[in-house]
């Protein structure tokens, strides 16, 4: 009988694929290229399986969505040298939306109906999740569900959403509430925010409306800027605007190149605060950045603290980040290139370690071990009760992630880093560091 | 008695001069008529395109109002800020912002930061008003109340420099119609101007040559084409032929008599 495996093994493969495609879609012979999942829910494909991935492989957020992605891989490569889950080996369809909602949609369409991938996973950005959880929602009936985005947003934890995404980072509240907490402790309590005006910028803003109300605070002050802004850029409006309101803190909600570009214009305008940034700011990259060309490569950074979803990377104590830093030195998972509708092929110099590979490589981790749990047979109707099995798991992060209906956020830990010399490190003591004001 | 001498050439044009006031009396009708028409288009296009912003900024922000009770009642502003979004890229709408029931901004478009102006507003406010905001343009600004304003209230800005320029080019078209209507005008005017001076000219020149013709004797010829025309113009011609041939008649008599 021909089959597809008989065809590629053979010479003839390369020579009948175009011709065998075509009598394929014409519903003349079985389809040899089909990916992933039929309409059962189940790969088509015995030997993989497919997850898709809409993130950003270009622009100036381009430097998440390929370490996040480098992370993963370098997991999954392992898992496939390995012989896969359960004899499938892993496979990522990678699509490029530039961090932008619009193309976030149009991907995810094309993942879930052209490409009919078995989940989602690794997507980046809370504009674009924000904007593809209806279209889940809308296709509810097929069971696609959004695995652990790079988003601590809350539209995806809650509902009418929370039920078609799994988290596993702590959100956005948990790490704004932590900052405020701590700035509040040593007497910093007039905090002011800088983020970007969007979803992801809102999501911020709110958590630490939220954490200073529960102080008896009130914001101290506001600024903002577009989306896709660059390190170039200036920001000494913005710093001025906050400076009038004589701030004792300031925390970003943005990315790393608009972050980097306001924490300098803030050193240099004599703004000397506690400049604190999320997790998604991608804290290597945005050091990078600041460093990169200085005299002293320290002017700069000496007032920021990042707040962090994955523990250090330094800290090889724990047995994820060791098989981490193994498997990124075995691997050392080159930028993609074979992304779907990448805008620009822009040079990417790609990081050793960073906390956002780290989180990629947890993820996988995690996404693996529930696709291994649900055995030979992966059905996507089977898939949400695959995740509720995970019960005090061990990640090897120090902190065992559990799910449940109503628990869809795996960790919920927060921490706080400074940087010393190229790298984040633990903050040790916000008292010597920071205060008081 | 001194007899009339013939009519020179130049007096023939000067007479034909006479239609330049006609054709200009065209002109500036037609000038006149494509001002007005001008001006009172401006002033209709412009009532009723930025009675047509109004009236959209309204449907967006009372749309924005309705979509946003559930996200507001669930504390969503991520959602609520992807939702505004979304609506400030249509074209013309500059900012949006939403105000809760107590004038805390909850969710709002503008960067670097929200300008002075619209903190020191009525937060609740809903009727139309026109503001010009420093480094971002003019605009007018429409509310519309969450859950009757309860909830809080949604502002749309809508750009008034790209309302002007949709009226310019509005009226630009109109005006440019009107301009070709009134070239067109002009010389179909001058052309019948010319179609009436034409034969006027020719019996000038007719009743030129035979008051010529009483000086010297030398009558033109009466086979000149004007004389077999069968409207007004010939019907002059041969009167003042009539005419002529009657004074020949009377001035040969009156020599017999004194021969």
């Amino acid at each position: 009988m021909l089959t597809r495996r008989s065809l590629l093994h053979s010479g003839l493969g390369a020579l009948l694929a175009a011709p065998w495609a075509r009598l394929a879609r014409a519903g003349f012979v079985p389809d040899p290229y089909a990916r992933s999942v039929g309409a059962t829910g189940r790969p088509k494909q015995d030997d993989e399986i497919v997850l898709g991935v809409s993130a950003a492989f270009s622009g100036p957020s381009r430097g998440l969505g390929t370490e996040l992605y480098r992370g993963a891989m370098a997991y999954f490569n392992e898992v496939n040298d390995n012989g896969g889950v359960n004899g499938r080996r892993i496979v990522l369809k990678l699509y490029d939306d530039g961090y932008q909602p619009d193309p976030c949609v149009a991907n995810t369409i094309s993942l879930m109906q052209d490409e009919s991938v078995f989940l989602l996973f690794g997507y980046v950005g809370t504009p674009t999740v924000t904007r593809v959880l209806p279209l889940l929602k809308k296709f509810r009936d097929q069971q696609v569900y959004l695995f652990f985005p790079f988003t601590g947003a809350e539209p995806q934890r809650e509902p009418p959403y929370g039920e078609f995404a799994f988290n596993l980072r702590s959100s956005y509240r948990q790490e704004t509430a932590g900052l405020v907490d701590n700035f509040v402790r040593i007497g910093r309590r007039r905090v002011a925010v800088f983020y970007q005006n969007d979803a992801y910028g809102r999501s911020g803003w709110a958590g630490v409306r939220e954490a200073m109300a529960a102080h008896g605070e009130t914001m101290a002050g506001e600024a903002t800027y577009t989306r896709g802004t660059q390190f170039g850029a200036s920001m000494r409006r913005q710093v001025e605007i906050l400076q009038a309101r004589s701030p004792d803190a300031v925390i970003c909600i943005g990315a790393y190149q608009a972050c980097a570009a306001f924490a300098r214009d803030a050193a240099d305008l004599g703004l000397h605060i506690p400049v604190a940034n999320v997790s998604f700011v991608g804290s290597e990259n945005l050091l990078a950045l600041m460093r990169e060309g200085r005299e002293d490569p320290d002017e700069h950074t000496r007032f920021l603290v990042n707040s962090q979803v994955v523990p250090s990377y330094e800290d090889t104590s724990l047995p994820a980040v060791r098989e981490y830093h193994e498997l990124m030195s075995r691997y050392d998972p080159p930028p993609p290139d074979n992304v779907e509708r990448i805008t620009e092929g822009e040079p990417y110099d790609p990081l050793p370690q960073s906390f956002v590979s780290l989180e990629g490589f947890v993820n996988a981790k995690l996404i693996t071990e529930i696709l291994r749990g649900m055995g030979d047979e992966p059905d996507r109707s089977r898939l949400e009760e695959a995740v509720f099995a995970v019960r005090n798991y061990d990640l090897g992060v120090g902190e065992r992630v559990s799910f449940a209906p109503d628990r869809r956020q795996g960790m919920q830990r927060v921490y706080y880093t400074v940087p010393e010399g190229d790298r984040f490190v633990p903050l040790e003591d916000w008292e010597t560091r920071f205060g008081p004001a | 008695m001194k007899k009339p001498g013939p009519m020179t050439r130049s007096q023939v044009v000067q007479v034909r001069k006479l239609f330049r006031k006609t054709r200009f009396g065209i002109f500036a009708l037609f000038a006149v008529v494509v001002l007005s028409i001008s001006l009172l288009s401006i002033s209709t296009v412009s009532r009723e395109l930025r009675d047509e912003y109004v009236s959209n900024s309204r449907s967006i922000a009372k749309n924005i109002a309705d979509s946003s009770v559930d996200i507001l009642l669930n504390r969503n502003l991520a959602t609520l800020q992807s939702l505004i979004d979304q609506f400030v890229e249509i074209q013309s709408i500059r900012y949006i912002y939403i105000t809760s029931d107590t004038g805390e901004f909850l969710a709002h478009t503008f960067v670097p930061g929200i300008p002075e102006e619209i903190l020191a507003s009525d937060p609740n406010a809903t009727e139309p008003v026109d503001r010009s905001l420093p480094g971002l343009g003019d605009f007018i600004e429409v509310g519309s109340p969450i859950l009757s304003g309860v909830a809080g209230t949604v502002h749309v800005g809508m750009d008034l420099e790209l309302l002007a320029l949709t009226i310019q080019r509005a009226v630009g078209q109109q005006i440019y119609l009107l301009c070709i209507i009134m070239v067109v005008g002009v010389l179909a005017s001058i052309w019948l101007v010319n179609l009436a001076s034409r034969p006027l000219g020719e019996l000038l020149d007719y009743v030129a040559g035979l008051a010529r013709e009483h000086a010297s004797s030398d009558r033109p010829p009466d086979d000149n084409g004007i004389l077999v025309r069968d409207d007004e113009i010939g019907d002059m011609a041969r009167l003042m032929q009539f005419v002529a041939d009657g004074a020949d008649d009377v001035r040969e008599s009156q020599g017999r008599r004194g021969g």
